[in-house]
């Protein structure tokens, strides 16, 4: 605290008051559920904000401390204590993915400095330190290269939106800022293929192992499909004309990776890719801002605080009402569990049924 | 004894001879040689013999003869006799004086006899006397005996051998003992004399002393115009320190502390105390007088009262309702104020040679009965919004009793009279040197270790050493210099925007300063603090609860709508009311979600009360309840039944940590800015701005939405959700982090600061950089090597990241939409 007249500390009080105002204006860009091979049971999660923190939460915790806090539309939130944190970008961690499924998987995130850093994930949980700003080294780290201009001039580096991840092809894919997609060796850390073609930057990727494809979402309103092999881009969806202003935002394939869909502005487009056609297009309210399969559901957030869940022929099923005004992110457990973050920091885990798990306030660092 | 045989001697001397007159006269002559006492008894049987014979012849008669003879015989025997009876007197009278000689002696002896007697008795009784003897001074032991043998003048110790025997000894010592008491009377006897000298003396100078002061208050009024003229209050002083001396303790304390403080610090204040001397002193004998009679009592009583001390307590809470419908008599006797008060003027430190800058006038005053210290601004009538002391540290509305006996003194729920301008402020009663006890453990609060450290040390404040460790003076004196100059500049920049100008940043650092505004202040209102409001709802009476319900929600639309009606030519019907029942529900602009849950927290706060008054008397309140319930019918689209989310609202509220007293006396303003793009959009950013009574340590807090419409007047599909991020990002730049470039000199000015730099963000928002629109960044942009063409043309980058947010490149002095950094 900052005393009151008898030991008056001004400074600490201002500081209290900005970071008071910081935690509200956080965003959580994602939130991914920890693989756990034994465990069915949804448990710990990580969950990548605007302050470049990966925090880790355990469900078992989070709900014994939300035991007195329900559910509710009001900004009074619980505000949790994370198990871990981790300081991993400098500006906002924008996206977060696990690599492999076992106890040996990899942590990746990616952020607004353009770099994608990698942890083994047993350390990380296991690592010492707690709750302090953690500076864990990673395991592995993945620079975007920045473009020069003439006379050696460097272009800003460019973020990184979004990763994807091919297990099989040991690839990490990246939606950089410099409107192209990277494709990565885990092992040695070097590109092994650029996707050039968007006219402007990436929002999203998503890699179709099957077929040894990737799909991007740019800014330019298209998305592309593209062959990893060769590097082309091997289709074009959406129109790209200027006069369409809508991002691709979002992009999700399901199971069986036949079946896409595309957030571009309120709408989402659903593409057989087999057939190669829109089968349909849903219309939303809000900008979509995130979407995925559920079996054969799809699952979407954008910025309101609903969580809308879809059949494949754009039938409304659910809209489940969640805490944070803007959703950036939805995850889905295997067990059915999904969790939704986005704007003023705040996390929301709702279960298979419909009902709120918890809500909270990641508050680290 | 001796007498007496004495006398008996004599006696039968005496008879002797009587007897022996009449026998003695006879034999004595016969026989001289004999006793004259036998002589006399021959003579007296002769004499009868004679007799008989004689008598025989007289009866015979016959011879007369020998009666003759008879007869001459007889005489001799007569002569005999008389012989013998003088023989025998001569004899008595030598034995006579034979006695007489012999008495004499012994009466002399007897007579020594006597005169020893008499003598012994009288020694016994001195002795006797001696014996009993008692000293006036029973206690006062004789002189010890080494003490004597040590002190005694050798005149009296000298003839003393030491062998002598105790009484010797003792006779000695009383004498020296003697001596030393005469020696000590006649000392004392000196000592009064001495004595009654000074007294004479003494009474001397008193008389001049007292003839004294009239010479001098002739001098002292003589001086008064050269005191005035020079400057020095002497006089005026001496009295003000009269007056402390009469002062409650907590005053006196800010009293002698801020003056201690100006006169080491030259600290630019003036103190100033006011009020009626007799009242106080007055009110201080009262005092005394209360004290003594309660000593006495309350040994006695203490114990007994602790019964009926809570039986008080019930009933005062029984007689609370009373009070909160009748307000009546009984609270002016709790709000009963000390007679003397402190008025303290403020100046501008800042130049300090001109002492004319007044900044602000604190009057202190004391509440008896609640122990505590009030302060309130002199002069200044406005209402709990305007007073610029609470908040001045971190939860210190001054609505709420500092002490905890206050609290009980005033009962449950009572706040303190919100309608008196002074109020108990927490930092008042530190200045006053009270210290109070955190309502909860600090533990509780879950701090950390060092500050429960100096929460403990809080709690032990006894003396005045820590109130000056700690600079409590000094720092309420900077605060209230900073907060009400902060007020100065907010009023002048508030001045400015009724008036719809942009106040003037004077600041060549910050980018928004040097930025040209293009789009225009459209209004700028002052909303019904509706915070403050719904805090004093929960402190005050309920019967208020309508009305500033309605001023806040309908007089917050209507203005909105008002104004919104007086731009719009067409009459289009504004946004901000329609966005609730328009199509698809969800999507409240912030302000009405911000209402609907500022409403609802009422709802909540007043359930939680539960006052019947309320229950009953407030139609239009439950009005509004059932708008709402409507509301969230609309919202129940969601698979979520609205009753749970009720339910859970309601389980949550109670546990949240009361924050209330950040909001009270904050001011809320709506502030619409509009710019109409190249393509004819009109553009209006409309932002409630919150301003707290910290400000501005705590800064103005925007909340902001965005309305478009196309020239042609058709609402162009403004939902909410198409800005959100973009808005968000903007009030996070306003709120957050442009504070952080903002000089600290020019803090009073934040304001004016963050209206410009709202309005250089909207500018830069809706400067549309796509390619066909001509202004762009394009130019800003070439000069740095960017991305590789990927189709022929350079990359021209405005947005960013997932959040898609507006690319803003601050630098030194200026920042610019878009990639340039």
């Amino acid at each position: 605290m900052y005393g009151d007249a008898t030991n008056w500390n001004e400074e600490d009080y201002r500081e209290a008051i900005l970071k008071e105002r910081e935690i509200q204006t956080r965003t959580v860009f994602r939130t991914a559920w920890a693989p756990s091979a034994k465990i069915p049971n949804p448990d710990a999660f990580v969950v990548a904000s605007s302050d470049g923190t990966l925090a880790f939460h355990s469900m078992n915790s989070l709900v014994s401390q939300s035991a007195s806090f329900g559910y509710s539309k009001d900004l009074n939130v619980m505000a949790a204590e994370p198990e871990r944190v981790v300081r991993a970008h400098e500006g906002p961690a924008y996206d977060v993915k696990f690599y492999g499924d076992d106890e040996d998987a990899l942590l990746l995130s990616c952020g607004d400095d353009g770099r994608v850093r990698g942890w083994k994930w047993k350390e990380l949980v296991e690592s010492e330190v707690s709750l302090q700003e953690n500076h864990v080294k990673p395991l592995l780290e993945l620079t975007n290269p920045q473009h020069k201009g003439p006379w050696g001039a460097l272009s800003p580096m460019p973020e990184i939106n979004a990763i994807s991840l091919d297990h099989q092809s040991g690839s990490v894919f990246t939606a950089a800022g410099d409107s192209c997609a990277y494709c990565w060796d885990v092992e040695s850390g070097q590109i092994k293929m650029t996707f050039k073609g968007h006219s402007d930057y990436l929002h999203t990727v998503v890699s179709r192992s099957s077929a040894s494809q990737i799909l991007t979402g740019s800014e330019d309103g298209t998305a592309r499909i593209w062959d990893c092999k060769t590097g082309k881009c091997i289709k074009v969806i959406g129109s790209q004309d200027k006069k369409s202003p809508h991002r691709i935002s979002c992009m999700a394939l399901d199971g069986s990776e036949s079946w896409l869909v595309c957030g571009q502005g309120k709408n989402l487009a659903l593409w057989n890719l087999p057939a190669s056609e829109c089968v349909s297009t849903i219309s939303i309210p809000a900008h979509v801002q995130d979407v995925m399969f559920d079996e054969k559901q799809i699952l979407t957030v954008g910025a309101e605080p609903l969580l809308r869940r879809f059949d494949l022929n754009g039938a409304l099923l659910s809209q489940i009402h969640c805490a944070p005004c803007s959703v950036f992110s939805i995850s889905l457990h295997p067990a059915g569990v999904v969790a939704v973050g986005g704007y003023g920091g705040l996390v929301d885990v709702i279960s298979q049924f419909g009902s709120h798990l918890c809500t909270f306030r990641s508050s680290s660092l | 004894m001796e007498d007496g045989e004495i006398e008996e001697g004599m006696i039968t001397a005496d008879e002797f001879p009587t007897s022996e007159v009449t026998t003695e006269t006879i034999p004595q002559p016969r026989e001289p040689a004999k006793s004259p006492l036998e002589l006399l008894r021959e003579s007296k049987t002769s004499v009868e013999e004679i007799v008989a014979k004689m008598l025989s012849i007289k009866k015979e008669g016959n011879n007369k003869s020998e009666i003759r003879e008879l007869l001459t015989q007889m005489f001799l025997n007569f002569v005999n006799l008389r012989q013998a009876n003088r023989a025998i007197l001569t004899e008595e009278d030598k034995v006579k004086a034979e006695t007489e000689r012999a008495k004499a002696p012994v009466d002399f002896t007897t007579l020594q006899l006597h005169n020893l007697m008499y003598e012994k008795s009288h020694y016994v009784k001195a002795i006797k006397a001696c014996r009993d003897f008692k000293s006036k001074y029973p206690d006062i032991e004789l002189v010890p005996e080494e003490d004597f043998f040590r002190d005694a003048p050798e005149a009296i110790k000298d003839k003393l051998v030491s062998s002598d025997s105790s009484h010797v000894l003792m006779p000695k010592r009383l004498n020296f003992e003697l001596l030393q008491r005469k020696e000590l009377c006649k000392h004392r006897v000196r000592l009064e004399q001495q004595k009654k000298s000074l007294l004479e003396t003494i009474a001397e100078r008193k008389k001049f002393l007292s003839s004294l002061p009239l010479h001098l208050k002739a001098l002292k009024k003589a001086s008064l115009p050269v005191q005035n003229q020079l400057g020095i209050q002497h006089t005026k002083t001496l009295k003000q320190h009269n007056l402390a001396e009469l002062l409650p303790p907590p005053l006196y304390v800010i009293y002698s502390q801020l003056l201690a403080q100006k006169e080491a610090f030259e600290e630019c204040i003036d103190l100033e105390i006011v009020g009626s001397l007799k009242d106080a002193q007055a009110y201080v004998r009262q005092q005394t007088k209360k004290d003594s009679g309660m000593s006495n009592n309350t040994e006695s009583s203490r114990l007994e009262d602790d019964g009926p001390d809570d039986d008080d307590d019930g009933q005062r809470r029984r007689k609370r309702p009373k009070k909160l419908t009748t307000k009546g008599s009984d609270k002016a006797g709790l709000y009963q104020a000390h007679p003397l008060k402190i008025f303290l003027h403020i100046y501008d430190d800042e130049n300090p040679d001109t002492k004319s800058l007044k900044l602000v006038i604190l009057k202190f005053e004391y509440l008896l009965k609640l122990n505590v210290v009030c302060v309130g601004a002199e002069g200044s009538q406005d209402g709990p919004e305007k007073n610029i002391f609470c908040n001045l540290f971190p939860d210190d509305a001054g609505l709420e009793p500092p002490h905890q006996s206050t609290k009980l003194i005033l009962g449950d729920g009572q706040a303190f009279d919100e309608n008196r301008t002074s109020r108990p402020y927490k930092w008042v009663q530190h200045l006053a040197g009270i210290d109070i006890l955190p309502e909860v453990s600090p533990i509780l609060l879950g701090q950390e270790t060092h500050n429960i450290d100096s929460a403990k040390s809080d709690v032990v404040v006894s003396d005045l050493s820590l109130y000056r460790q700690q600079h409590r003076v000094q720092r309420i004196l900077q605060r209230i210099r900073s907060r009400k100059k902060a007020h100065l500049a907010l009023a002048e920049q508030l001045d400015l925007l009724m008036k719809h100008e942009l106040p003037d940043v004077k600041c060549e650092d910050a980018p928004w300063a040097l930025h040209k505004v293009l789009c225009t202040l459209d209004s700028w209102l002052h909303i019904q603090a509706s915070a403050s409001m719904s805090s004093s709802l929960t402190l005050n009476s309920m019967e208020q609860v309508p009305e500033p319900m309605e001023i806040d929600v309908d007089g917050r639309s209507i203005s909105g709508k008002e104004d919104l009606e007086g731009i719009r030519e067409d009459g289009e019907l504004p946004s901000l009311v329609t966005a609730a029942a328009s199509v698809t529900s969800s999507n409240h602009t912030p302000l009405k979600v911000s209402n609907v849950a500022r409403s609802r927290q009422l709802a909540l706060m007043t359930k939680n009360l539960d006052s019947p008054i309320s229950k009953g008397k407030s139609p239009s309140f439950k009005k509004y309840e059932d708008d709402l319930d409507l509301v969230l019918d609309d919202d129940s689209e969601v698979d979520e039944p609205a009753g749970t989310t009720e339910a859970h609202v309601e389980a949550l509220y109670p546990e949240k940590t009361d924050n209330s007293w950040v909001d009270y006396g904050t001011r809320e303003f709506a502030l619409v800015f509009s710019r109409k793009t190249d393509g004819g959009k009109l553009c209006k950013l409309e932002a409630t701005v919150q301003i707290s009574m910290e400000y501005p340590l705590r800064p103005p807090f925007f909340s902001l939405s965005l309305h478009a419409s196309s020239a042609s007047g058709n609402e162009n599909g403004t939902n909410e959700s198409d800005h959100y991020n973009e808005l968000r990002a903007m009030e996070a730049e306003v709120n957050l982090h442009m504070l952080k470039i903002v000089p600290s000199d020019q803090e009073n000015y934040l304001l004016s600061h963050q209206i410009r730099c709202l309005a250089m963000l909207f500018d830069y928002y809706v400067d549309d950089p796509s390619p066909d629109s001509k202004r762009g960044t394009a130019t800003t942009v070439v000069d740095v090597g960017l991305c590789k063409p990927v189709d022929g043309k350079l990359l021209v980058r405005s947005f960013r990241g997932r959040d898609h947010r507006k690319m803003i490149s601050w630098k030194d002095r200026g920042c610019a939409s878009g990639y340039p950094c």
